[in-house]
């Protein structure tokens, strides 16, 4: 690990911190603002396989039904519903708090010099308490691609593998 | 008493020795860990197919 | 006792009012004899047969409150077993889905193949003496199994009528989602993924929702604002919808109803899916196709719909069908299956998955709302005063018609009118009817007043 990688880490998680403040604010707008307009959002499900079994623990992207799977169209309309004040699932609105953890990167193009893509895995654990003692506690990991953007990073790529099989949780009005 | 075998990833065709003694060929392997369907080949029963419960099997014979 | 259960059809649920009383949705001594009453002597759908479609290939489902295998056994054969090892009942099988010689159990390694029957048990020469009666202890197997159009259905209770009787009339809105868009029998497959997921409510205000509630649109306008349908408009593409007569459909003896739009003798295709071109020409050379093809209804489209008693269709935007299963009766699992052509084209499958997750599940910007509303419903519902309040199925009681015909095109049942009702509540009240007529009867026997009906007629005419 030499320092450009350390500093580049550092950096990643910044954003990823700042990234988690935008939600967990309610600010929903910057934070679509952070995804770029080629994104694509993915949430597999998880099947309880037989050992050894590699290839279908979880639903392929873009070949069966994930939880998400989408691009930047469907989350900013999620992002609009959400702003009509009447979208009741999340009316009144859900109190959050995104916790990301274990940042490290996968991979640098072209080097952690100069860098314009980073692959980056984190952890994350959701606490999203709502109304009255409504509680759900989501755990995973998530595999993003960033692209450089300025001093800044957008997301191109989030793949957000939850530990669930039956999700535990009523709905998820809410973002990884 | 013999150390455990996990019959889950034998292959058929592999031989294994039974506690009675007998050997039998694995014809098939259901990867449950559990069971094996063998068939014995030597004595009155060879050729003879069974179930062989996977603690029944002492030594794995190639 | 608080959780005490009283009279049916007199105190609790009276279909002629439409006062229903809340306590059939938060007692728990009810929902314990529902598992009896209805669950066990009702057809429950297990999956789909493009779910299995190899020898040894297996899915792990439910029926009710229970584990179940549906599972194609070594000569093709279909099966659905109770997940449960006759000895001492450990799960046979803990994988979701998968291809097997066996199902083996950890517990004490007995095994059973593909067909249920018990093949291997341990030591049964020396513990057993060989005295084990193996031909007793297979796999509990359902006592009616039916595979329709590819959909697999199943039934405890050998006393229940077949399937397509059970259905009755209801068997053409069962086909909307099952038959290809184009108008050819059972070309419909799963996508792969099914999703599952908790609800903290009952499973009867899902089934009553989807039963035909068309007066909820005002829990959905967030979406409907926002475009998320597959023309950017609304939720859906209402085109057809604008153009048709909207109905409510109930079929009293059977307990199945649905929404259904009967569209005029000569109506003209009406623009969809116009967020793909390809898209849309791909359905329009469907309805097209469906037209021309002898002998298939072409004027009636899928809407929300409830088979009794707890699986939800919805043929059309999304071709989804729902199972609510009972958890508890504050709590209700639900499995949502996803359907297309199994020969439509990749973007055409690929632009519906994209539309189907954010319609419906957990994802679905419309189902998130549905599922908002019986949550709360529900937990406003469990208190000693609130249980004292009836709900109200009052809207458009008296109003539904028998013998309903749209130019030429008849309907069964019984028929309101919504085009300019814009809704009603006789769907809940049919539900519930049946509803209270199964946690009543003691057998089938009590539960087919059609097949008496030609004997009563015969009667009649002497």
């Amino acid at each position: 690990m030499n320092a450009d990688r350390l500093l580049l880490t550092l950096d990643v998680a910044q954003f990823l911190y700042a990234e988690a403040e935008l939600l967990d604010e309610r600010r929903h707008d910057e934070w679509l603002a952070l995804l770029a307009e080629d994104i694509r959002y993915w949430m597999p499900m998880r099947r309880n396989v037989k050992y050894g079994d590699t290839t279908r623990e979880f639903t392929r992207e873009t070949e069966d039904i994930s939880w998400f799977d989408e691009g930047k169209d469907t989350l900013t309309r999620r992002v609009r519903q959400i702003q009509t004040g009447i979208h009741w699932a999340e009316e009144p609105q859900s109190r959050i708090t995104h916790m990301v953890s274990n940042v490290v990167l996968l991979g640098v193009t072209p080097d952690a010099g100069e860098p314009r893509e980073v692959s980056a895995k984190s952890r994350f654990l959701i606490y999203r308490n709502r109304v009255e003692t409504e509680t759900d506690l989501l755990v995973g990991k998530r595999e993003d691609t960033l692209r450089r953007d300025g001093d800044g990073w957008l997301i191109a790529r989030r793949k957000i593998i939850l530990d669930q099989n039956v999700l535990l949780t009523k709905n998820l009005t809410f973002f990884f | 008493m013999s150390d455990p075998v996990n019959v889950r990833t034998l292959s058929v065709g592999t031989r294994v020795v039974l506690g009675s003694g007998a050997e039998v060929e694995i014809v098939a392997n259901p990867g449950d860990g559990v069971w094996l369907f063998g068939r014995h080949v030597a004595g009155d029963a060879a050729g003879e197919e069974e179930m062989i419960f996977a603690q029944d099997v002492v030594e794995v014979r190639g | 006792m608080t959780n005490g259960p009283r009279g049916y059809n007199s105190g609790l649920v009276d279909a002629a009012s439409g006062l229903i009383s809340r306590e059939i949705f938060v007692n728990e001594d009810i929902y314990a004899q529902e598992q009896e009453r209805v669950f066990a002597r009702s057809w429950l759908f297990v999956g789909h047969e493009s779910q299995i479609p190899n020898p040894g290939d297996f899915f792990a489902s439910r029926m009710g409150e229970e584990s179940v295998i549906l599972c194609r056994d070594r000569a093709g054969a279909v099966h659905v077993f109770l997940n449960s090892c006759r000895h001492r009942g450990m799960k046979v099988c803990r994988y979701d889905d998968g291809n097997t010689t066996v199902f083996t159990c950890p517990y004490h390694g007995w095994s059973y193949g593909t067909d249920g029957a018990l093949v291997g048990v341990p030591f049964f020469r020396e513990a057993y003496h060989s005295e084990l009666d193996r031909g007793k202890y297979g796999l509990v197997e359902v006592a009616q199994l039916c595979c329709y159009k590819g959909s697999v259905w199943a039934n405890w209770d050998a006393g229940a009528p077949p399937f397509l009787e059970y259905l009755g009339e209801f068997q053409r809105f069962l086909d909307l989602i099952l038959d290809g868009w184009d108008g050819r029998e059972g070309q419909a497959e799963l996508l792969g993924g099914v999703q599952k997921w908790v609800i903290p409510c009952n499973w009867k205000f899902p089934a009553e929702n989807f039963a035909g509630d068309t007066y909820h649109n005002i829990s959905h306008r967030s979406v409907d604002l926002v475009g998320a349908g597959p023309s950017g408009r609304s939720r859906r593409d209402y085109g057809e919808l604008n153009v048709a007569r909207k109905l409510h459909v109930a079929l009293p003896d059977r307990g199945h109803q649905t929404i259904t739009y009967v569209l005029p003798r000569d109506h003209q295709p009406q623009p969809a899916y116009q967020n793909s071109p390809e898209v849309a020409e791909y359905f329009r050379h469907c309805e097209e196709e469906r037209r021309r093809r002898p002998g298939v209804n072409s004027r009636m489209m899928g809407a929300p719909g409830e088979i009794f008693p707890n699986v939800a269709l919805l043929p059309r935007q999304p071709r989804t069908l729902a199972v609510w299963h009972p958890v508890s009766a504050h709590q209700t699992e639900v499995w949502r299956f996803f359907f297309v052509d199994r020969d439509a084209p990749k973007t055409v499958k690929n632009f519906l998955r994209d539309y189907y997750i954010r319609y419906s599940g957990p994802a679905g910007m419309t189902e998130q709302d549905d599922m908002e509303n019986w949550n709360y419903a529900h937990a406003a519902s469990r208190g000693v005063i609130a249980r004292r309040y009836p709900y109200t199925y009052e809207m458009g009681a008296g109003h539904a018609v028998e013998d309903y015909e749209f130019e030429g095109l008849r309907m069964p049942g019984r028929v309101v009118d919504l085009t300019k009702a814009q809704a009603s509540e006789e769907p809940m009240r049919n539900l519930y009817r049946r509803w209270a007529q199964f946690m009543e009867a003691e057998s089938w026997d009590d539960l087919m007043p059609w097949r008496d009906e030609p004997a009563r007629q015969a009667q009649a005419a002497q």
